[in-house]
């Protein structure tokens, strides 16, 4: 029998049963499928029940005093997806996510997302909501097909992949590009988890080529395979007190490229709300005399000035001094280029 | 009695399909297709996210399910009749599986990376919707991914959210950037979407009697009302990401801001010169938009086109250069 169906077999006999059943009786009813020698169809049926619980459905063992009453079984307040009692806006909340999330074209456990929102539908019905998400979702999507052709496949594909390694705690062969050199490295990776920042995905995991932990740029992963030897064993475990949101947070002037420097933004006029936010949670703002003033300190002040020169016209670099000079060089390069 | 078809055997058509997705897949289509009886087969094939075709072909597989000693009723038994789908027997298939926790914790990512007042609620109950088994792993798992900072205060985004699901209107304090003022809009809040790594409401103005993008970073306050809406049609919602209709803007970078660019949603590839760079293109954006992402790579991007943008480009520039003269 195939392992789809026997799976699918297993799983509606052990939901009929009343009374737990002994692994005897499941030989019995499977004799083609747990025969031959008995170590062999023992581990069979264990790597079953790992799919099975991995598919949401749990089997367990139950053992009573006399063996005769000991067995499998799958409990069906355990199995059953169960009602989702939330109030509008927090069903809202998770179908207008869920959506907007898959509509982005590349998102961590894209396909597991899509069957999150089906069973949402089923175990919730929340009529603005979940319409409307589920309409938008579709129309997003097939807005996004266009940009398919364009990587946007790819990238999908690798989050998909690494995704795997995240969760099973599988290391992770990568071929990458360097961003400043552009040389192509290979190397072994233990994926601790990824985090998405201005619009593009980021791995974070010890890489075994440095001996460090390292931040690697998706759009820069050519190739990324999981280690697929022992798949339910991991080869790694995560440090204690690693917090993926510390890196996730972190602002590109805060990446380590020297020492740190003390920098001043000066906007001039009205300042849109995104713009306060975008210096992050350390950055000191102060106001004065109609201009904002934004003291921060940082380790890449390239990346702060290239931050600034998006902000626009009313945005300018006081100091440091150099860092203001060569913010003026570019803009007079640009000019004299296009103009 | 040993395991034999319910019924004539189909034709056993090669499993395109990975297995565990199938598995997937039917866990939650069988029973679907028990609650809605007569669904057509298209709309479940779309439900399920397959084509007709696979459909059928998961159909004739399940066809072959069923439970020990598989006498005539131990099978599943799903039927096409006039293009709709019926299940006569669902042998216990009647609802889906709980979440799994990669399930959960990309839902519960996606909800954290959005926010708003019901976060946390929402984490728990998915949690709970997980295999007791599964849960130390969900919470795992759901440390693991961050798909970005919140666009603005929990306390707005909850009634945003509130105010979409019972279709209410919503009073705005909202800050203009193209005029740099902050004024008040009633708005019929259609639906959240997400643009160039932004999170916008798109929603029906009423004073300006059209639906329109609200960056959501930009909305200061928010209050929900009495009034209720209509629910936007089909049409209305596929606009909600096309945010400008107008020719999309060129931008050519050097070759290293090349690669950082196309890693960008909505950023497309028209030409690649080895060593000199490339040419992209970003339908959808508007003029002020394309000259701050040129700018953000440094002096290593230009918008060249169409001639309107790159006026704004250069225009920008200028008045940025003032400042440090």
């Amino acid at each position: 029998m195939q392992k789809a169906e026997r799976l699918l077999d297993l799983a509606a006999f052990l939901l009929r049963a009343s009374e737990p059943v002994s692994w005897r009786e499941i030989q019995e009813q499977f004799p083609s499928d747990y025969g031959g020698s008995e170590e062999a169809a023992v581990r069979k049926f264990e790597r079953d029940k790992a799919e099975l619980l991995e598919l949401g459905i749990p089997v367990r063992f139950v053992s009573q005093d006399d063996d005769a009453g000991s067995g499998y079984l799958i409990d069906r307040d355990e199995f059953y997806l169960p009602n989702l009692e939330l109030a509008p806006e927090d069903l809202a909340l998770l179908y207008l996510a869920g959506s907007v999330a898959l509509a982005q074209g590349a998102f961590p456990y894209a396909r597991d997302l899509v069957h999150a929102l089906n069973k949402l539908s089923f175990a919730a019905r929340a009529a603005g909501a979940s319409e409307t998400a589920a309409l938008a979702a579709r129309h997003l999507s097939r807005g996004e097909e266009s940009g398919a052709a364009n990587g946007a496949a790819v990238k999908a594909s690798t989050l998909e992949e690494l995704s795997v390694g995240v969760t099973a705690k599988k290391r992770v062969h990568l071929v990458y590009e360097g961003a400043e050199r552009g040389e192509k490295t290979e190397r072994d990776v233990d994926p601790y988890g990824l985090y998405q920042s201005g619009g593009s995905w980021f791995l974070v995991g010890h890489c075994h080529l440095r001996g460090a932990l390292r931040t690697f740029h998706l759009g820069r992963i050519a190739e990324a395979k999981v280690n697929t030897a022992a798949p339910r064993t991991p080869d790694f475990t995560v440090p204690r007190g690693f917090e993926l949101r510390e890196f996730a947070t972190r602002e590109p002037w805060e990446y380590t490229v020297h020492a740190p420097v003390r920098c001043t933004v000066r906007f001039d006029g009205p300042i849109a709300p995104e713009v306060r936010t975008s210096f992050g949670r350390r950055a000191v703002l102060r106001e004065e005399a109609g201009s904002l003033w934004v003291e921060l300190e940082a380790t890449n002040a390239e990346a702060l000035m290239r931050h600034v020169l998006s902000l626009g016209e009313r945005a300018q670099i006081v100091a440091p001094r150099e860092l203001r000079e060569k913010a003026k060089s570019i803009l007079a390069l640009l000019l004299r280029r296009c103009g | 009695m040993t395991k034999k078809k319910a019924t004539e055997a189909p034709p056993k058509a090669p499993a395109k399909t990975d297995p565990r997705e199938r598995l997937r897949r039917v866990l939650f289509l069988v029973p679907y297709a028990v609650r809605h009886p007569g669904i057509p087969v298209k709309e479940l094939a779309r439900k399920c996210g397959v084509s007709e075709a696979e459909l059928l072909e998961d159909l004739d597989f399940l066809m072959g399910v069923g439970c020990p000693p598989f006498a005539p009723d131990d099978f599943l038994d799903l039927y096409v009749e006039g293009e709709k789908v019926y299940v006569a027997l669902h042998q216990r298939f009647s609802r889906p599986p709980r979440f799994t926790e990669s399930e959960a914790a990309a839902l519960g990512a996606a909800a954290q990376a959005l926010g708003g007042d019901g976060v946390s609620r929402v984490l728990e109950t998915l949690r709970n919707c997980v295999p007791p088994d599964r849960r130390r792993s969900f919470d795992e798992l759901v440390g693991r991914i961050y798909a970005g900072s919140p666009p603005v205060r929990d306390s707005v985004l909850g009634r945003l959210q509130r105010a979409i699901a019972l279709r209410r209107e919503v009073r705005l304090r909202y800050y203009t950037a193209s005029r740099s003022v902050e004024g008040d809009r009633t708005v019929r809040p259609y639906t959240l979407a997400q643009r160039f790594g932004h999170w916008y409401l798109y929603g029906y103005d009423l004073a300006r009697e059209k639906p329109l993008p609200f960056r959501l970073d930009r909305i200061r306050e928010c209050s929900v009302s009495e009034a209720r809406f209509e629910p936007p049609g089909e049409a209305q919602l596929s606009l909600a990401r096309l945010f400008s209709e107008r020719e999309p803007i060129r931008i050519r970078l050097g070759p290293r801001a090349a690669a950082w660019a196309l890693s960008r949603p909505g950023v497309t590839l028209i030409e690649r010169t080895p060593g000199r760079g490339s040419l992209v293109e970003v339908a959808g954006a508007d003029e002020d938009w394309a000259t701050r992402f040129a700018l953000s790579f440094g002096g290593e991007a230009e918008v060249v086109g169409p001639p309107s943008a790159r006026r704004h480009f250069v225009d920008g520039i200028r008045r940025s250069l003032a400042h440090y003269l």
